[in-house]
C-alpha cells in the first residue's frame, strides 16, 4: 500500500507549482522510449491493410453490443474489452490526462503493429514534456484515433470517451485479470 | 630484427595502454550508473550528439530511486523539440560553415562568424534553442516521485543567487529570467524562487530576460529535466538570424511550435556556475554529502554500446528530418496553387509532385520532379544543410 500512497503523491505533485493543487501525474502513458518500433511499422500496417483482416476486425466490433467491464492499470491508461472478448479499446484516464497538462501533439501507432504489454505505442507532448504511451496488454494494433492528430487537445477534454487512442486485438485476455476495476482505481487515484 | 618492428611494437603497446584506459573509464560510468544513489557528472566534451546521448544513457540505466546531476557546454549548434519541423524552427541555410556567415562577416558591429553549427533533434519535448560554449546545459534526472516542472530550476535559481545574481527568478513558463525592472524598496530579498525586488510592474517595464529554457522527457519512474543557461554567449545577436526560417510562412505544421524570448547573458563563469549548482544537488538530494567532486565523462562513453546506439541514432537524417510531425507546404504560382503534404519524412499528396519520391531530406534537387519554378523554390525553401 505504501507504494500506492506514493505514486498517488507523485501525481499530485508532478502538475507545475504554478498551477492550482489538483489531481496530478500520469505515468505509464508518461514514458519514454526510443526509436520505438511504433514509428516504423508503416509497411508492415499497408500489408495487413491488403488482407481482410481488418474489415473482419471491424465488423466483429460492430456486433458487439455490450462491452466487458474497464479496467484500469496503476500507469494511469484504461482499456475496454468488447464482449467478443477479442478487441480492446485503449486510451489514457482523466487523472493522468490533468496531470499532463495542455496535449499539443500526439504521435499514434500504425495498424498492424504488434506490442506486449507495457511496449510504447504512441507519445504525447505536454507543457514542454515528451512522454510515451504505454499499451496495457499485448496484440495488434487495428485502428488508431487518427481525429486526435489535429485535435491533441481533445486529450485534456473527454479522454475516457471521444479521445481513445487505439484499438488493439487482444493476444491474451487473461492479461487484463491483474488490472484494477473502477471502484478500484479511483480508491488507488484518491490515496 | 628489422629496423620498423620497433615502432610497430611500440604502437602495439601504445594501442592496448589507451584499450585500458578506455576500459577503466566506461566500465566505471558503466558501473556506477547502475549503482549509486546519487551521482554526478560533468562532460569534457563538447559534441551535442554525445552529450544528449549520455544524459538518455543516465535516464535510462540509473536506479528508479536515484538523483543524477550531468553538466555539459556544447559547440554552436542549434537543438530543436523532438515534436518540431526544423524547416519551421531553423534558417537552414545559415548552418554551413561555407555559406552561412556571409551576410554577417562583413557587418563589423557583429562578433566573429560562427562558422559550421550542427543542427539536433532532441528526445525532449519543448521548443528550440541555440547553445554555444558560453551556455553551460544542466540536466537532472530524478525519481517521477516529488518530481515537479519547477523544483530543479528552483535549485539553479538558489545557486545563482548564491553567486549574487537575485534578480534570478523561476517564470510560469519554468524558465529562468532575469528581471530588468528597478529595486522595490519594500521588498528585501525572498527565499521564494518565484520572486524578486526587481519585478517590474506595468506594460512600459523592461521585460525579464530568458537566461535558462527547460524541457523535460518523462518516463514510467523517471523525470529528466534539462535546460540551458546562458553564462556568456558572445553570439546574442546571432541567435534571431539562426532561429528565423525563410520556410515558415508557407507552412502549415503539427506538432510543437517555439515560444521566442527575449535573452540575455548572467555575465558569471563556467567554473564558478558549476560548482554553485552541483553544491545545491547535493544540498538537495545528498544530505550525507557521500560525494567530493563531479566525475568527469567524454568521448571514451562512446565505448559503451548503449551511448554509441543513441549517438548514431540521433546523427541520422532520418531522426532529424523524417521525425518531423505532419505538415503542409503551398504557395501560388500565378494562377496555380501548389501545395504537398509531409508525413513521415514523405510527400503524402500533392497537387503537381508524384509521390512516389525519396524522402524529402535524400532529394538534392527538386527540379527533377517539378517545374522549373516551383523546384528552384523548393530548392530554396526545403535545402537540407550539407553538414548534416
Amino acid at each position: 500500500m505504501a507504494a500506492r500512497v506514493s505514486i498517488a503523491r507523485a501525481a499530485r505533485s508532478l502538475a507545475s507549482s504554478a498551477a492550482p493543487p489538483r489531481q496530478l501525474r500520469s505515468s505509464g502513458l508518461l514514458c519514454c522510449g526510443n526509436g520505438a518500433a511504433w514509428q516504423r511499422s508503416a509497411m508492415r500496417a499497408a500489408a495487413l491493410e491488403k488482407t481482410s483482416l481488418r474489415q473482419e476486425l471491424r465488423r466483429g466490433f460492430a456486433a458487439s453490443a455490450t462491452a466487458r467491464e474497464k479496467k484500469y492499470t496503476e500507469d494511469h491508461e484504461w482499456i475496454e474489452l468488447e464482449a467478443s472478448g477479442k478487441i480492446g479499446t485503449l486510451g489514457i484516464t482523466t487523472y493522468a490526462s490533468s496531470a499532463l497538462g495542455d496535449v499539443v501533439f500526439i504521435e499514434l501507432p500504425e495498424l498492424g503493429l504488434e506490442v506486449n504489454a507495457g511496449d510504447a505505442i504512441g507519445a504525447v507532448e505536454s507543457v514542454k514534456s515528451a512522454s510515451d504511451i504505454l499499451t496495457p496488454v499485448g496484440g495488434t494494433i487495428v485502428e488508431a484515433n487518427g481525429a486526435l492528430e489535429d485535435k491533441p487537445a481533445n486529450v485534456n477534454r473527454d479522454p475516457e470517451g471521444e479521445a481513445w487512442i487505439a484499438r488493439i486485438e487482444v493476444r491474451d485476455a487473461k492479461e487484463l485479470d491483474g488490472l484494477m476495476g473502477k471502484e478500484e482505481y479511483e480508491k488507488f487515484t484518491s490515496e | 630484427m628489422s629496423p620498423s618492428r620497433g615502432p610497430l611494437r611500440l604502437f602495439r603497446a601504445t594501442l592496448k595502454y589507451s584499450q585500458l584506459q578506455n576500459c577503466r573509464l566506461f566500465c566505471s560510468l558503466a558501473e556506477n550508473v547502475t549503482g549509486s544513489r546519487i551521482q554526478s557528472y560533468t562532460s569534457r566534451s563538447s559534441d551535442p550528439y554525445l552529450n544528449l546521448s549520455i544524459e538518455h544513457y543516465l535516464l535510462q540505466k540509473s536506479p528508479p530511486d536515484s538523483a543524477i546531476l550531468f553538466l555539459y557546454t556544447n559547440r554552436p549548434c542549434i537543438v530543436i523539440g523532438r515534436n518540431q519541423n526544423p524547416w519551421v524552427e531553423v534558417n537552414l541555410g545559415l548552418l554551413d560553415a561555407a555559406t552561412g556567415t556571409r551576410d554577417t562577416a562583413t557587418d563589423s558591429t557583429k562578433p566573429p562568424a560562427l562558422g559550421s553549427v550542427d543542427l539536433v533533434r532532441r528526445r525532449s519535448g519543448g521548443g528550440t534553442v541555440f547553445h554555444d560554449r558560453g551556455n553551460v546545459n544542466w540536466t537532472v534526472i530524478s525519481p517521477r516521485d516529488g518530481f515537479t516542472r519547477d523544483k530543479h530550476a528552483e535549485m539553479v535559481v538558489r545557486a545563482l543567487r548564491g553567486l549574487g545574481i537575485d534578480r534570478a527568478r523561476v517564470n510560469e513558463r519554468h524558465d529562468i529570467v532575469l528581471d530588468q525592472g528597478q529595486r522595490s524598496r519594500k521588498a528585501g530579498l525572498s527565499d521564494d524562487e518565484h520572486t524578486t525586488p526587481y519585478m517590474a510592474n506595468g506594460s512600459a517595464a523592461p521585460q525579464p530576460l530568458k537566461v535558462s529554457g527547460s524541457a523535460y522527457k518523462l518516463t514510467r519512474t523517471r523525470a529528466l529535466h534539462h535546460a540551458t543557461c546562458l553564462l556568456q554567449s558572445p553570439n546574442l545577436n546571432l541567435i534571431p538570424d539562426y532561429l528565423h526560417s525563410p520556410a515558415k510562412p508557407y507552412i502549415e505544421a503539427r506538432g510543437v511550435a517555439s515560444v521566442s524570448s527575449p535573452v540575455g547573458n548572467i555575465g558569471i563563469e563556467i567554473t564558478p556556475f558549476e560548482r554553485a549548482v552541483f553544491e545545491e544537488f547535493v544540498a538537495l538530494y545528498d544530505k550525507e554529502q557521500s560525494q567530493k567532486d563531479m566525475e568527469e565523462v567524454g568521448v571514451d562513453s562512446l565505448e559503451i554500446s548503449d551511448i554509441r546506439k543513441g549517438y548514431d541514432e540521433l546523427k541520422t537524417l532520418d531522426w532529424m528530418y523524417a521525425q518531423t510531425p505532419q505538415f503542409t507546404i503551398s504557395k501560388e504560382f500565378g494562377n496555380d496553387v501548389f501545395s504537398m503534404t509531409v508525413r513521415h519524412g514523405s510527400v503524402l499528396e500533392s497537387t503537381h509532385l508524384s509521390i512516389e519520391m525519396p524522402k524529402l531530406h535524400e532529394i538534392k534537387d527538386w527540379r527533377r520532379y517539378a517545374s522549373t519554378d516551383i523546384g528552384n523554390w523548393l530548392n530554396n525553401i526545403l535545402l537540407i544543410p550539407s553538414n548534416s
